[in-house]
């Protein structure tokens, strides 16, 4: 039995991202050690096979191929959720910066975006996160795991970062 | 030194209009105030005069000499003049705490990030909605998908439960046509009525549920145990082909 077979029947069931930390606390090893079985897994499920590993959410999964996603739709159904124009507004607003309130998110978009944000905050694509101490003590909302396991991201750091003139620099974005 | 900052003259009490007594003529005198008491107390309370500027303490030995010396009748015209002096004091004290800081005004990090409209967002908002269309490209194990069923309910053939189920729906009575106004019960008040009604010793559902009862109470105690189980707070066992049920051990 070797590490990179063990991580892979792991990750099999795992229903949720798993940290370097939890796997090698589970397994036994040190993370140095399920890093490098993890590289193992990774070449080894890119040549062949319909699953790959993804760094998502913190953590590692095993997702299938984007070049079967077409078969495992006709197969699943899912049903879509893509976000709206304004709840995307809304959401790259506290994405950006974050913690942020109702208030400055309002007066970026320049209309009310409570709705947005409350439909945000059911499915779980951001929260709250405090209060800011200034008067009347808003709340303070930021973003969940959830957000980042949505937008294929594995930390807020891998989020495209604008530049003065406001563009994203979409080049620097890798998932793994 | 300080007496001649301050001195009053003894004359008879002054009435104003409103018939309010006056304070007495006590004189104040200062680099940035030069008048009688209640003139004082008029420009502070109005804030025309900087009361920082103006020491009190000859006020107020004005104030004890004139106690001394006036008539002890006057006591209307000296609870003025203490009251004055009360206000004055009492501002001066306000005054001379340390103020406090101003907050500084928090620049936040994310400030030069274009937080001057939504027009800063358009190219972020299109790499989340490039995204978002990849990562929907790809399958996970959806979350939850291994329930935590307790063990016993597994290990259990599901067709034992069933036949339990079937048993005490068939003792059942049918249900009063007046449930219409009935209020509502929770599984919770009825999960509190079953974990009062099993004991440490296993007995069957016929034994549990006090009889006579309707198919609904069939269900409720039925659907409240089965919870009780998957909380932990009741457990199962099959003796001879039947369930029997008991409160789980603290």
């Amino acid at each position: 039995m070797n590490l990179a077979d063990e991580l892979e029947a792991v990750l099999f069931a795992a229903d949720a991202p798993a940290s370097l930390e939890i796997l090698a606390a589970a397994l036994n090893y040190s993370e140095g050690q399920i890093a490098q079985g993890l590289e193992v897994l990774e070449a080894r499920l890119e040549a062949k096979g319909g699953l790959q590993l993804v760094q998502i959410g913190g953590g590692y999964q095993l997702s299938t191929k984007p070049e079967y996603a077409d078969s495992v739709a006709r197969f699943l159904k899912p049903r879509p959720q893509r976000l709206s124009r304004s709840q995307l507004e809304v959401l790259a607003i506290v994405a950006y910066k974050q913690p942020v309130t109702l208030a400055e998110v309002d007066t970026i978009r320049g209309v009310q975006s409570d709705y947005g944000l409350r439909l945000l905050v059911e499915r779980q694509l951001i929260e709250e996160v405090g209060r800011k101490m200034t008067p009347g003590r808003p709340l303070l909302y930021g973003t969940t795991d959830r957000f980042l396991h949505q937008f294929k991201l594995n930390s807020l750091e891998q989020l495209p970062p604008l530049t003065e003139d406001g563009k994203a620099d979409l080049g620097k974005f890798n998932v793994l | 030194m300080r007496n001649e900052l301050a001195k009053f003259s003894v004359s008879p009490p002054c009435v104003t209009a409103l018939g309010v007594v006056a304070p007495p003529p006590i004189q104040v005198e200062s680099d940035t105030f030069s008048g009688p008491l209640a003139l004082l107390f008029e420009f502070v309370r109005d804030r025309r005069v900087n009361l920082l500027d103006i020491p009190l303490a000859p006020v107020c030995e004005s104030y004890f000499l004139y106690l001394l010396s006036s008539d002890r009748s006057n006591l209307d015209e000296s609870a003025a003049a203490l009251v004055a002096l009360a206000y004055l004091i009492e501002r001066k004290a306000w005054a001379m705490l340390p103020a406090p800081e101003e907050e500084p005004i928090e620049v936040e990090e994310g400030a030069a990030l274009g937080e001057g409209c939504i027009g800063d967002y358009q190219f972020a908002i299109a790499a989340l909605t490039e995204f978002e269309a990849e990562r929907l490209k790809l399958f996970f194990r959806p979350e939850g998908a291994f329930p935590s069923i307790p063990p016993e309910i597994i290990n259990h053939e599901i067709d034992h439960l069933a036949a339990a189920f079937a048993a005490i729906l068939g003792r059942a009575e049918p249900s009063p046509f007046e449930t219409v106004h009935r209020a509502r019960r929770s599984l919770a008040s009825m999960m509190k009525s079953v974990l009062d009604a099993i004991s440490h010793e296993y007995r069957s559902l016929e034994q549990i549920i006090p009889a006579p009862f309707t198919r609904e109470d069939a269900v409720y105690w039925f659907l409240a145990i089965l919870e009780l189980i998957r909380l932990g707070s009741a457990r199962l066992r099959l003796d001879d082909g039947n369930v029997h049920f008991a409160r789980a051990a603290a």
